[in-house]
């Protein structure tokens, strides 16, 4: 996904990451209708800047909730955003929703180890996402295959 | 030879040609031209649903790539998808009308046909929206790909040349049957009716063929060549009986005196022309009158009868003898050698007379002769002298025997 135009001193990947997982949440399907969904946003962010409430095209709403990253802060979410935090931190979040319709998105994992089931990954112009499919199968949740088409590579 | 008939007119065989080579070429283009145009109906109906599913299926493929805003992604899904023989062109365009993504056959062959087939063929592209939950987000545009159906119709056409040419030979090779089964029949008639006009060949007939009508064309014209037939013979010995009677005596069936005046004339100008001479011998009979006016015409005619038959007995074949009239015969002597021969044959003559005839009533009777004989060139130069010096010579021979014998024979 493409920047686009960013005002300077900002984050430039704010945009693209809130649009990515927006994106992303279109293309998941949780086992039972949930309205509003809880987009919880774990640890210190970087490009979370721009994540904020707003309307599903299918008109469910989303609610942004800062949380603690631990276990006990993941009470109620539909979704984890998880921000600048350890691999062991991550993977000790992404054990504790395994198994539940939640959907997991990673913004700092560059090897590939939270066990996330998304992960956002940054080239110089344009923001794109992994899909982990063993974290797909092994969650509660159904993404549709056709992500796998704008997904790079890392799956 | 039959007559050339005049170049302007058309023969069977051409018309006959040219009709059927009409009907079979009407048939052929017509017939290749409803399949033609069927076929590429059908196979445009085809192809339209065809694009309207690769749309459908594009926009399906593309959605995800779109929300993410992923141009390339966009591409790859598009193209994956969307690329067959069928499609020119795929266009991916968002709400306001820009390109997302956009891809466009290669041309093979000239473009210009194929762009102005593609114009023709698929005037509008199919297209397909690409929503999320019932938010218009791109449109899909896939535009078709007239080459196949080029290619089909450059087959068809193909096929139908083929057809129209294996249609001239065959309509060639029908017009020579034609030839032989109808045409020949009909010259034969007209070679037979020209040989019965130029030669008068009236024996000659058709012969049968292998076609009812003019079999029964043929056996009219055949009857009607044995009337001409009959009436041809019938005229000739008519003509040839006229001609006889013309130029012979009915009596004794010796030439009259046109045939003599004419053999006359002719062995003048043979003599003149070989140098040999000829002879003529005028005859008559002594006491005819009186014979005629005792006896009845009847015994007349029974003495003239006698004379012609002794005077064609004494005469060689080469020789010719004439009643002139009358009681008066000439015979008309071809060339021969010497006077000696002239007086055997009048020596021959006068034997031959001593024979006695039989008259009606029963009576036995002799006739006699009197003979004055002139020879060629001696004794005229020409067929009047001829005659006047054997006339001449004929009455002195009659008054010698009437001085001789005044009773007579």
């Amino acid at each position: 996904m493409p920047l686009g135009a960013v005002a300077p001193g900002s984050d430039p990947y704010a945009a693209a990451a809130a649009r990515t997982v927006r994106g992303i949440m279109e293309y998941a399907r949780w086992p039972q209708r949930r309205d509003p969904l809880v987009l919880c946003v774990a640890g210190p962010v970087r490009h979370a800047g721009q994540i904020a409430n707003w309307r599903m095209a299918d008109g469910r709403q989303v609610q942004r909730r800062n949380v603690a990253a631990n276990v006990a802060g993941l009470a109620g979410c539909d979704v984890v955003y998880l921000g600048q935090l350890t691999v062991p931190v991550q993977r000790q979040l992404t054990a504790a929703v395994r198994g539940k319709a939640v959907l997991t998105i990673a913004e700092a994992d560059p090897d590939n180890s939270s066990e996330a089931m998304f992960t956002l990954t940054y080239r110089p112009n344009a923001l794109s996402f992994r899909l982990n499919i063993d974290a797909v199968s092994r969650s509660g949740m159904k993404v549709d295959p056709r992500v796998l088409r704008v997904a790079t590579g890392g799956g | 030879m039959a007559p050339t008939p005049p170049s302007k007119l058309p023969t069977l065989r051409d018309l006959l040609a040219r009709a059927h080579l009409r009907l079979i070429l009407f048939t052929v283009i017509l017939a290749a031209a409803s399949l033609m145009l069927s076929g590429v109906m059908v196979i445009r109906s085809y192809a339209q649903r065809n694009l309207e599913l690769t749309a459908r299926n594009v926009a399906y493929t593309v959605e995800p790539a779109v929300v993410f805003q992923d141009r390339q992604a966009i591409r790859e899904g598009m193209t994956s998808v969307g690329v067959s023989t069928g499609v020119h062109q795929i266009e991916v365009v968002d709400p306001a009308g820009h390109s997302l993504a956009h891809w466009d056959r290669t041309h093979e062959g000239p473009a210009w046909l194929l762009d102005a087939a593609n114009s023709v063929i698929w005037p509008e592209p199919a297209r397909a929206d690409v929503r999320q939950g019932g938010t218009l987000i791109a449109r899909v545009e896939v535009y078709g790909n007239s080459g196949g159906i080029l290619r089909y119709m450059l087959a068809a056409l193909l096929i139908a040349l083929t057809c129209v040419g294996l249609t001239v030979v065959a309509t060639r090779i029908l017009a020579r049957r034609l030839q032989n089964e109808v045409i020949a029949p009909l010259d034969h008639v007209a070679q037979v009716a020209h040989a019965v006009r130029q030669e008068r060949a009236f024996e000659k007939r058709v012969p049968a063929s292998g076609i009812a009508e003019i079999d029964r064309f043929g056996q009219d014209f055949n009857a009607l060549l044995a009337e001409l037939q009959g009436w041809h013979a019938g005229l000739t010995s008519e003509n040839a009986e006229l001609q006889r009677r013309a130029t012979h005596d009915g009596l004794t069936g010796l030439g009259n005196r046109v045939l003599f005046e004419q053999v006359l004339a002719d062995a003048v100008a043979h003599s003149q022309r070989s140098g040999t001479p000829f002879a003529l011998i005028y005859l008559d009979v002594d006491r005819f009158k009186q014979v005629n006016d005792e006896y009845g015409h009847s015994s007349g005619d029974a003495a003239l009868i006698a004379v012609g038959e002794r005077l064609r007995g004494a005469i060689r074949h080469i020789d010719a003898a004439f009643r002139l009239g009358g009681d008066e015969f000439a015979v008309v002597l071809a060339p021969f050698f010497n006077r000696a021969h002239v007086d055997g044959v009048v020596h021959r003559i006068r034997k031959a007379m001593e024979l006695p005839y039989r008259m009606p009533n029963g009576q036995l009777a002799t006739a006699s002769l009197s003979v004055g004989v002139a020879v060629f060139p001696e004794d005229g130069g020409n067929a009047e002298e001829m005659l006047s010096h054997a006339d001449s010579a004929m009455y002195r021979d009659k008054r010698s025997r009437q001085e001789q014998d005044p009773q007579g024979a």
